[in-house]
C-alpha cells in the first residue's frame, strides 16, 4: 500500500464561547491516499467543515484554538514549516472549494482576472501567460464560450458557472488534494449533477485526490471510496463506502441513511413509501457534552458504560466508535 | 385525474406576470411571465407535489394560488369559490380554510413572540372560538399534536432548533382547522435526520385530520415520499403531472427523466463504476428571454427541428398528462 499523502492525526480544535471554551474537533484521526476521494459526512455541527477548515489554517483565531494533533503532508509535519512553506502549501497543493460560490468570489473582479490572481500567487508567470490559462481553465471546467465568460463578473454567471469557476481557481496549481465543502449544496439536481461529473473527470485527468464533505448520502455512495461519518466533533464510524452504505455499525449512521428519503425505496401495500427512519431528538449542543458517548442521547441500544466512557474508534479497515458494537463483535 | 374523489382545489389556467424595469422613460412597459396556464387539482385528503428546479416559478404558483401575490389571470376554486374574486374582508373568513408553512423556520416566526402566541395568534385574528381559556387550549392541544411540550409555549423562538420551530410553524399552519395546507420547501433547510421527524410528522397529521397538502419541493425523494400526485414545472409551465407511481416508473417528459437522474440514490455506487450519462446540459435559459418553441429544447437530448418552433401544450399521455412532441415511452 502506497504512503497516505495527507496525514491527520489526533486533531484537536477547540472555540471560546459565552459557554466556556468548547471541543468542535475531539481527536480527529484519518489518512487521505492519493488519487481517492474521501468522504467526510454528517449533520450540521458535527465538525466537518472545521476539519477542513483547519486543514487549510483557516480557522478564525480568536476564538478558535487548535490545541493538539499533527497534520502530515507527505511525511512531512505542517507545524514545523515555515509560515512561507506553508502558505505555499495551501493553495497550491492542497486547494479548496467552498459551498457558497457567491459569496467566496469577488464581486468587483472579473473571474478571469480572479483565476489569474490564483496563478501568478502561486507560479511564476507573466501576466499575460496567466491570463490564457485562466481561459484554458475555464475551458477545462466545462464554460461555454471561454474567452468572453473571462471577462464576466460572477454576478453575471450562474450558480453553477460560478462553482465550476471556483473549481477553475482550485486545480489552477494542479494541487495534489481538493478539499470540497458541501460543493453542490446551494445548486439545482440537474447543475448538481454536472459538478459531481465534473469533479469526478478531474481526479481521473490529474490524480487529486479529493476529501469531499457533505451531509448527501447519495453524493457520497456515487463519488467516495472511503467514509469518515462525524458526529458531534468525532470521527464515530470510517471504512469504505460500500462497507458503510450496505452495513453500516454505529446506530447514528444506520439512522442517517435509514432516515433519507430516496428514491426506489420499497413501497407498501397502499402505494405509499414506508415511515421514514426516526432518529430521535438533536445533536447536543457542544457546550452540553459529557463524558460519555455524545450520541448516548439519541441511541437505540444505550446502556450504562455509554454516558460513562467515550467509546473509541477500533477496527482495522472498517472502523467504529460504538461501545454496543464493540461488544457485539468482541 | 382520479374522477372519484372530488377537488378541494382547483387551480385553472393560472397566471402570474412581474412587471421589469421600462428600457427607457417613454419605453413600453415589459413584464415577465413567471407562470403561465398552469392548471391543477388538488383532492379532499390528498397530496399535489410541485416540483421544479429554482426559477421555474414553484412557489409563485403557490403564493399566487392562496392569494398571497397577485395572479394575472386564471382561477381558483376552493370548494368551487373562486378565492381570487373574494373581497378582503370575504378572503380573511376563508383563510381559515388555507394556510401555509414556510421553508425557513428562522425567518418565518416572529423572534420577539412567545411560540405560544405565535400559534394562538391566527385564532385570535380570525376569531375562532372563546378569547381566552378555550383558545389557550387549543394552542396546547395543537402543541401536543405536533410533539411539542406544554411547558414550551411561553418560550421565544430563538430557544428551539430548526425542527422544532418547523414544528411551531406547523401548529400556526393547523390552529384555524385548515382544509388546505400549502407547504413551500418546508423540509430543505433542516438536516436529514430533523427532515425525517417533519416529514413523518406531516403525513400522521394528513391522515389524523384528512388534511389535503399542496407540497413544493425541489427534492424528488421527498416527493415521493409525501405526495400522491406531481406536476413538473419547468420556466412557469407544468411539462408533466402525473400519478405518483407512474411518473417515478414511467417520466414521460425528458426533463423529469433528468431530474429523475439527478436525484440522490444509494444505488448508483462508484464502487461499481457508475458514471452520470447527463443528458441534460448546461442551465436553464434566461426566464426572461425564453426561446420559442419547447423551454427546454436548448438542453433536451431529444430535440428535433419541430421543438424549436412550437410550443407543446399539455395532453394526456399514458396515466398523466405530458407536455412535449415526443414523450418518452
Amino acid at each position: 500500500m502506497s504512503e497516505p499523502l495527507l496525514k491527520v492525526d489526533d486533531l484537536r480544535v477547540e472555540f471560546d464561547t459565552r459557554h466556556g471554551r468548547v471541543t468542535a474537533l475531539d481527536g480527529v484521526s484519518f489518512d487521505l491516499m492519493p488519487a481517492e476521494t474521501l468522504g467526510i459526512v454528517g449533520e450540521s455541527g458535527c465538525g466537518k467543515s472545521i476539519t477542513a477548515l483547519s486543514l487549510m489554517g483557516l480557522i478564525p483565531s480568536p476564538p478558535g484554538h487548535v490545541t493538539g494533533g499533527r497534520i502530515e503532508f507527505e511525511g512531512n509535519d505542517i507545524a514545523a514549516m515555515t509560515k512561507r512553506r506553508q502558505r505555499q502549501m495551501r493553495g497550491h497543493d492542497i486547494a479548496m472549494i467552498f459551498q457558497e460560490p457567491m459569496t467566496s468570489l469577488n464581486p468587483v473582479f472579473t473571474i478571469g482576472d480572479q483565476i489569474a490572481e490564483a496563478i501568478l500567487l502561486h507560479q511564476d508567470v507573466s501576466r499575460g501567460e496567466a491570463r490564457n490559462r485562466s481561459i484554458e481553465l475555464l475551458k477545462t471546467v466545462g464554460m461555454p464560450e471561454a474567452e468572453r465568460r473571462a471577462r464576466a463578473f460572477p454576478h453575471e454567471l450562474s450558480g453553477g458557472m460560478r462553482q465550476r469557476v471556483m473549481i477553475a481557481m482550485a486545480i489552477s496549481c494542479r494541487p495534489r488534494i481538493l478539499i470540497a465543502d458541501e460543493p453542490t449544496t446551494a445548486l439545482d439536481v440537474t447543475v448538481q449533477a454536472q459538478i459531481f461529473e465534473l469533479m469526478r473527470g478531474i481526479q481521473e485527468e490529474f490524480g487529486v485526490a479529493i476529501m469531499l464533505i457533505t451531509h448527501d448520502m447519495g453524493a457520497i455512495a456515487e463519488m467516495a471510496d472511503r467514509v469518515a461519518v462525524m458526529y458531534a466533533g468525532r470521527i464515530i464510524e470510517e471504512g469504505d463506502a460500500d462497507e458503510i452504505l450496505d452495513n453500516p455499525l454505529h446506530p447514528y449512521t444506520r439512522g442517517l441513511i435509514g432516515c433519507i428519503p430516496l428514491l426506489g425505496k420499497e413501497a407498501r401495500d397502499d402505494g405509499r413509501p414506508p415511515k421514514l427512519a426516526e432518529i430521535p431528538g438533536v445533536v447536543p449542543p457542544l457546550h452540553l457534552l459529557g463524558q460519555g458517548c455524545s450520541f448516548a442521547d439519541r441511541c437505540p441500544l444505550v446502556h450504562d458504560r455509554c454516558h460513562r466512557e467515550k467509546p473509541l474508534l477500533t477496527g482495522s479497515t472498517h472502523c467504529v466508535a460504538c461501545h454496543a458494537t464493540q461488544m457485539e463483535a468482541a | 385525474m382520479s374522477a372519484s374523489t372530488k377537488p378541494l382545489l382547483e387551480v385553472r389556467d393560472l397566471a402570474v406576470r412581474f412587471e421589469l424595469p421600462k428600457a427607457g422613460l417613454f419605453a413600453p412597459k415589459r413584464h415577465f411571465h413567471a407562470v403561465r396556464g398552469v392548471s391543477f387539482a388538488v383532492p379532499q385528503g390528498r397530496t399535489l407535489g410541485i416540483v421544479g428546479e429554482s426559477g421555474s416559478g414553484k412557489t409563485t404558483t403557490a403564493m399566487a394560488a392562496i392569494r398571497l401575490r397577485p395572479a394575472d389571470g386564471g382561477q381558483v376554486l376552493l370548494d368551487g369559490r373562486d378565492i381570487l374574486k373574494l373581497t378582503q374582508d370575504e378572503l380573511r373568513r376563508a383563510r381559515r380554510d388555507f394556510q401555509i408553512v414556510f421553508q425557513d423556520p428562522y425567518s418565518s416566526l416572529n423572534p420577539r413572540e412567545r411560540v405560544g402566541s405565535i400559534v394562538r395568534e391566527p385564532l385570535d385574528l380570525m376569531k375562532v372560538g372563546e378569547p381566552g381559556e378555550e383558545r389557550n387550549e387549543r394552542v396546547r392541544e395543537l402543541f401536543s399534536l405536533v410533539g411539542l411540550r406544554d411547558d414550551q409555549i411561553a418560550l421565544f423562538p430563538h430557544q428551539f432548533s430548526g425542527g422544532q420551530r418547523q414544528r411551531v410553524s406547523i401548529a400556526r399552519a393547523l390552529a384555524t382547522n385548515p382544509r388546505l395546507v400549502v407547504c413551500d420547501e418546508p423540509v430543505s433547510a433542516l438536516d436529514v435526520a430533523i427532515q425525517a421527524q417533519i416529514l413523518n410528522l406531516l403525513r400522521r397529521l394528513q391522515d389524523e385530520l384528512g388534511l389535503s397538502y399542496l407540497f413544493i419541493s425541489h427534492d424528488l425523494g421527498v416527493v415521493q415520499f409525501i405526495c400522491d400526485e406531481i406536476a413538473v414545472m419547468y420556466l412557469g409551465r407544468i411539462v408533466e403531472y402525473a400519478p405518483r407511481a407512474d411518473l417515478f416508473r414511467t417520466p414521460r417528459h425528458p426533463y423529469t427523466a433528468s431530474l429523475l437522474a439527478a436525484a440522490p440514490s444509494l444505488s448508483r455506487r462508484k464502487s461499481a463504476g457508475y458514471r452520470r450519462v447527463s443528458a441534460v446540459r448546461g442551465d436553464p435559459p434566461s426566464p426572461f428571454n425564453i426561446p420559442p418553441g419547447c423551454a427546454f429544447a436548448s438542453r433536451c437530448p431529444n430535440a428535433q427541428t419541430r421543438c424549436r418552433e412550437e410550443e407543446p401544450v399539455l395532453r394526456q399521455f399514458g396515466e398523466g398528462r405530458v407536455a412535449c412532441h415526443f414523450p418518452l415511452d
